[in-house]
């Protein structure tokens, strides 16, 4: 065990904990200000992957990469807000179960749509040039396109932050999960305002997706796999709570190279007594308490 | 035709929504299995396999095979006079899901014979059923070795080398190549029964044949793992001659993007199953000498019957053919030879007529041994090209050695002994 392959095993966790981390806030973006628990947010992170690789089958890979990159989850986006007011804007005051069972039922439908418009063959998207290098630690070699992740993941945390901490559209959010109603008479548009946050949500998923396609396979299966591990993340840092996602992301990156490490047998078990540990201690998550409040106001 | 093809689809999703629903789900396959019974002049033939997840892909391609193989025999006239209708479920990757359809074919569509689906743990859940209701059941992808040992039945077929051929077929081609010199080894297969038994079967058949090999680290990332970044430095780092990677299909994609960032490929010679539907997918990013297995190759198969099926392959689906679609079509081709030769679609004069004979297929003659009725089927293996081959679109074999199944299966004593005494 030397500097650069502990260093190399950092990159590593924070590459993992990077892509989890956008994805998760998506996920936990849209349980705080909709409460509503997507399960079809993995399909939305699986579209992405997919358009992003029919953009680049359009033609040369090294321009593609940066408009596909923004493109295809713009186009998520705008899926996301015509679903959201066709089905999700019907439910979001029906219990728990009915969303589990309408997002679960979308999951299906858009992984057969998805089965039925790309086919079951796996794809792969080429790395752009420009991060196709190495960046070389003690003589291991690290990839730029990693790099290049963990940056993007840095960007999305702050870009959020500023969203809802420092824009009008996020005092309206915060405004609309404490009293929607009052809001609305206030002469906001709420219904609108959450079609807005539902579409950045399947945004964020896409984002994810198309970010880690020159790193994946690419086709079916990516959506029910991602589910898990960002579901794992978003409740460990407590659901809707995006600061609480970055850190279930770090956490759960961390954890997973530790274990890789040192245990390689055990490590995906890791993630998992990860999750245990903190739902013991606390059970709406590290920081989950805003969503305890709102569960004891409903 | 297009009615049948609709209920299949409804069929399939149904499947899944069942591991979700149990009884509603039960409830819609039972009225859905009243419009698919059997006809006159027809007998059906059934197949439950993952058409849907992160394994469809060998699912479809496989069951197209079938479908090539059942269409053959349709414009030729059927078998013993009938025709074969094929009746398909998905099992979405479960035994449960597996063995409901599976019973649902046996009792409501009267099948007369089973192929058999991708995951092993679902061919082992529906082998027992097949034989309890006397149905021959073959199977040509899910190869654990225990479908013809602990949990074997008579009724039951494998045509695909299975996961005592498998490594040791590469481990051969390795010794080969390495000779009296000592080499390291670095490991990385899927967290469950399938990965775990090959890299053991891989060493152990190394040391079988005289290797002197090290094993330096040993990693388990679960079956659909996206992310092996943490997993690879530590393979980096081991400096190994040679890494055995257990991965498959987007698995294997997946690992071997990320390697390459690592520069795995720099260190070490990759040995991996870079099939056909790997090597389009990496589209010639696999690096020259990579060691490579496959169980049917169609650039690397010798036979006029391959390459015609290659080519009515692409003709009708514009892709290249799968393992699976070649072992598809032959698992057809076996149960059909034994109809013929039985001259009934009876179960148990069936596997009486099979038993220890050899079927003409489009991969050669393959002899289904008595005792474990494990074909002699050859495993592929060989170093990935230097160059994307122009007319396949994928990067091909240099250096095959198509390794026969004799060589590689356990003898007849060995098998016999894990069966189960009945």
């Amino acid at each position: 065990m030397n500097f650069a392959s502990v260093a190399i095993e950092v990159l590593s966790a924070l590459t993992a904990a990077a892509n989890l981390f956008i994805i998760a806030a998506g996920l936990s973006l849209v349980f705080g200000a909709l409460r509503i628990i997507n399960l079809a947010h993995g399909s939305f992170y699986m579209i992405g992957a997919l358009l992003m690789a029919s953009l680049f089958a359009l033609g040369r890979p090294e321009i593609l990469f940066w408009p596909a990159l923004v493109l295809a989850p713009l186009l998520m986006a705008g899926f996301g807000a015509i679903l959201e007011r066709l089905l999700f804007r019907r439910i979001y005051h029906a219990e728990h179960l009915v969303q589990l069972l309408l997002s679960y039922a979308l999951s299906l439908m858009l992984a057969d749509l998805a089965l039925r418009i790309w086919g079951a063959d796996t794809r792969s998207v080429p790395t752009p040039a420009a991060l196709a290098g190495v960046l070389v630690v003690g003589g291991a070699s690290f990839p730029l396109y990693n790099l290049f992740v963990i940056t993007l993941s840095l960007a999305v945390g702050l870009g959020l932050w500023v969203l809802l901490r420092h824009t009008r559209f996020g005092w309206e959010i915060r405004a609309a999960v404490e009293d929607a109603e009052g809001l609305s008479l206030c002469g906001r548009n709420v219904p609108a305002l959450f079609t807005a946050v539902f579409a950045l949500g399947a945004f964020l998923a896409a984002l994810g997706g198309a970010a880690v396609a020159p790193l994946q396979a690419i086709g079916p299966g990516m959506d029910s796999a991602i589910l898990v591990s960002a579901f794992i993340v978003a409740v460990i840092g407590g659901l809707g709570s995006i600061a609480g996602a970055a850190l279930g992301a770090a956490i759960i990156g961390f954890f997973q190279a530790v274990g890789t490490l040192w245990l390689p047998t055990w490590a995906p078990a890791f993630i998992f007594l990860a999750m245990i540990m903190v739902l013991v201690i606390r059970p709406s998550g590290l920081l989950g308490a805003a969503q305890r409040a709102w569960a004891e106001e409903d | 035709m297009a009615r049948n093809s609709k209920a299949e689809r409804r069929e399939g999703r149904a499947g899944r929504i069942r591991s979700l629903f149990g009884a509603a789900g039960l409830a819609t396959t039972l009225v859905l299995a009243g419009s698919l019974s059997a006809r006159a002049g027809e007998v059906t033939v059934g197949q439950s396999t993952s058409l849907s997840g992160s394994i469809a892909q060998l699912g479809i391609t496989g069951q197209r095979g079938i479908t090539m193989a059942l269409d053959k025999i349709n414009a030729e006239g059927g078998l013993l006079g009938q025709k074969v209708r094929l009746v398909v479920a998905d099992d979405g990757m479960t035994p449960a899901n597996g063995t409901t359809n599976v019973r649902q074919m046996i009792l409501s569509d009267h099948i007369k014979a089973l192929f058999g689906p991708v995951s092993s743990a679902v061919g082992a859940a529906e082998e027992t059923l097949a034989a309890q209701y006397r149905i021959p059941y073959f199977l040509f992808t899910s190869n654990d070795v225990r479908m013809t040992t602990q949990v074997f039945t008579p009724y039951a077929f494998q045509v695909v080398p299975n996961t005592v051929m498998e490594p040791r077929a590469v481990a051969r081609y390795l010794a080969e190549l390495v000779g009296k010199k000592p080499i390291t080894l670095a490991i990385i297969t899927p967290n469950y029964s399938f990965g775990r038994d090959s890299a053991d079967s891989f060493v152990a058949a190394l040391r079988a044949y005289g290797v002197d090999v090290k094993v330096l680290t040993q990693q388990f990332p679960k079956l659909g793992e996206t992310d092996y970044t943490p997993y690879i430095p530590p393979l980096v780092a081991a400096h190994a001659d040679y890494v055995f990677v257990g991965q498959y299909g987007g698995d294997l994609i997946t690992f071997t993007k990320q390697a390459l960032g690592f520069g795995l490929f720099k260190v070490s010679t990759v040995v991996g199953q870079y099939g056909r539907q790997v090597l389009t997918a990496l589209a010639g990013q696999v690096p020259a000498g990579t060691i490579a297995f496959d169980r049917a190759p169609y650039w690397a198969m010798e036979g006029e019957g391959v390459k015609r099926f290659t080519e009515a392959y692409h003709t009708r689906y514009h892709e290249w053919p799968s393992a699976w679609a070649i072992l598809g079509y032959t698992a057809v081709e076996t149960w059909a030879a034994g109809v013929k030769k039985a001259g009934d679609f009876d179960g148990d004069k069936l596997v009486a007529a099979l038993s220890g004979t050899t079927v003409e297929t489009i991969r050669g003659p393959i002899t289904l041994r008595a005792c474990d009725h494990q074909g002699n089927v050859a495993e592929y293996v060989g170093r990935v090209s230097r160059e994307v081959d122009p007319r396949y679109g994928q990067q091909i074999y240099t250096d095959v050695k198509a390794i026969p199944g004799e060589e590689t299966m356990l003898t007849c004593e060995e098998a016999q002994k894990l069966q189960p005494r009945h």
